[in-house]
């Protein structure tokens, strides 16, 4: 096929995300992927980050603290179990509202493996903005021994599917 | 390192006997949002939303348009502005909570942090540290707020740690 003979309307398109008629209260979504976070993912993070502290750069002082290595930011290990959610929870469209009660329960090191899981604790419409709902849930991610390392709240506007009420 | 130079390493300020409830700090530095902290660090993080890192996603949208931060990298980056203020000395960070992004952040914008100390308390746990929670806020270089949130950190106390 030449290109000028390139018609994309004849592909079919992948679709990714779910809507907010996806969501029910309880379901559990088993997130896509897990991570192994490095000391290059961590180093990287912390400095572009401006968080130059000892804790996370220096493995010297970190191991004068009692850890086995740098301590990888927690803000990272967050980063990157919301990243891996997304898809199911919240690529289909609308603005992240808030996150409550994210407590990060161990340390976690370069070398140590996230996965991560989510059940729905809450839907409702928005009065306000038609077409749209309020998706809540509760994520919490494991490291490769099955400790929980951090688990939080997570809100989303969440665009309802057109062709549905 | 032998551990009686790990004090040497960071700053004599930011004990847990330095802060007092209701304490406010402007950080010194502002951190502008490019490639490198929005579009690269949201593909790091696998966050599979091209609105982050597709310039050409969100064209005429009510977002704006351009690529518009993850949230969470606005909330980290003020978190390490303010990092060397209230955690040069922690032990650990703990937790955060109800963080609100207020307004779209787009790449290109200048986070400035501010933050207050909400409270100032003894850990059940840890002799040598207490834990201390702050409310942090994220400003753009045009004034609007952008972030809101809470963070708690257990921080070292200078009666236990300063000689180490």
């Amino acid at each position: 096929m030449s290109t000028t003979d390139f018609d994309p309307s004849t592909f079919a398109s992948v679709r990714k995300g779910n809507a907010f008629q996806d969501f029910a209260v309880g379901q559990v979504f088993e997130h896509h992927w897990g991570r192994t976070i490095t000391d290059g993912d961590n180093a990287m993070f912390s400095t572009a980050m401006c968080n130059w502290n000892p804790m996370h750069l220096n493995a010297e002082f970190a191991r004068g603290h009692g850890h086995p290595d740098v301590v990888v930011n927690p803000m990272l290990v967050l980063c990157t179990v919301v990243g891996m959610s997304v898809e199911d929870l919240s690529e289909a469209g609308g603005p992240f509202l808030g996150v409550e009660d994210c407590t990060f329960h161990l340390p976690v090191h370069p070398g140590d493996t996230i996965t991560a899981r989510s059940t729905v604790l809450d839907t409702r419409t928005s009065a306000s903005r038609p077409g749209t709902g309020i998706v809540t849930w509760h994520t919490e991610a494991h490291n490769q021994r099955g400790e929980m390392v951090v688990d939080f709240r997570r809100t989303n506007l969440v665009a309802m599917r057109r062709d549905a009420s | 390192m032998s551990e009686s130079s790990l004090s040497s390493l960071t700053s004599d300020a930011a004990w847990f006997e330095s802060f007092s409830v209701g304490q406010r700090i402007r950080h010194a530095r502002g951190a502008t949002v490019t490639d490198v902290e929005n579009n690269f660090v949201s593909k790091q993080v696998m966050n599979t939303a091209q609105a982050h890192w597709n310039e050409h996603y969100l064209k005429d949208s009510p977002l704006g348009s351009g690529r518009v931060v993850f949230g969470l990298i606005t909330a980290s980056l003020v978190f390490g502005l303010a990092s060397q203020d209230t955690a040069e000395n922690a032990l650990a960070e703990v937790g955060c909570d109800q963080l609100r992004f207020k307004a779209p952040v787009h790449q290109g914008d200048t986070v400035h942090a501010f933050t207050e100390v909400l409270s100032v308390e003894d850990s059940p746990d840890h002799d040598d540290a207490g834990l201390v929670r702050f409310k942090h806020w994220g400003v753009t270089h045009d004034d609007r707020v952008v972030f809101e949130g809470e963070r708690t950190v257990l921080v070292k106390r200078r009666s236990h740690w300063a000689d180490r």
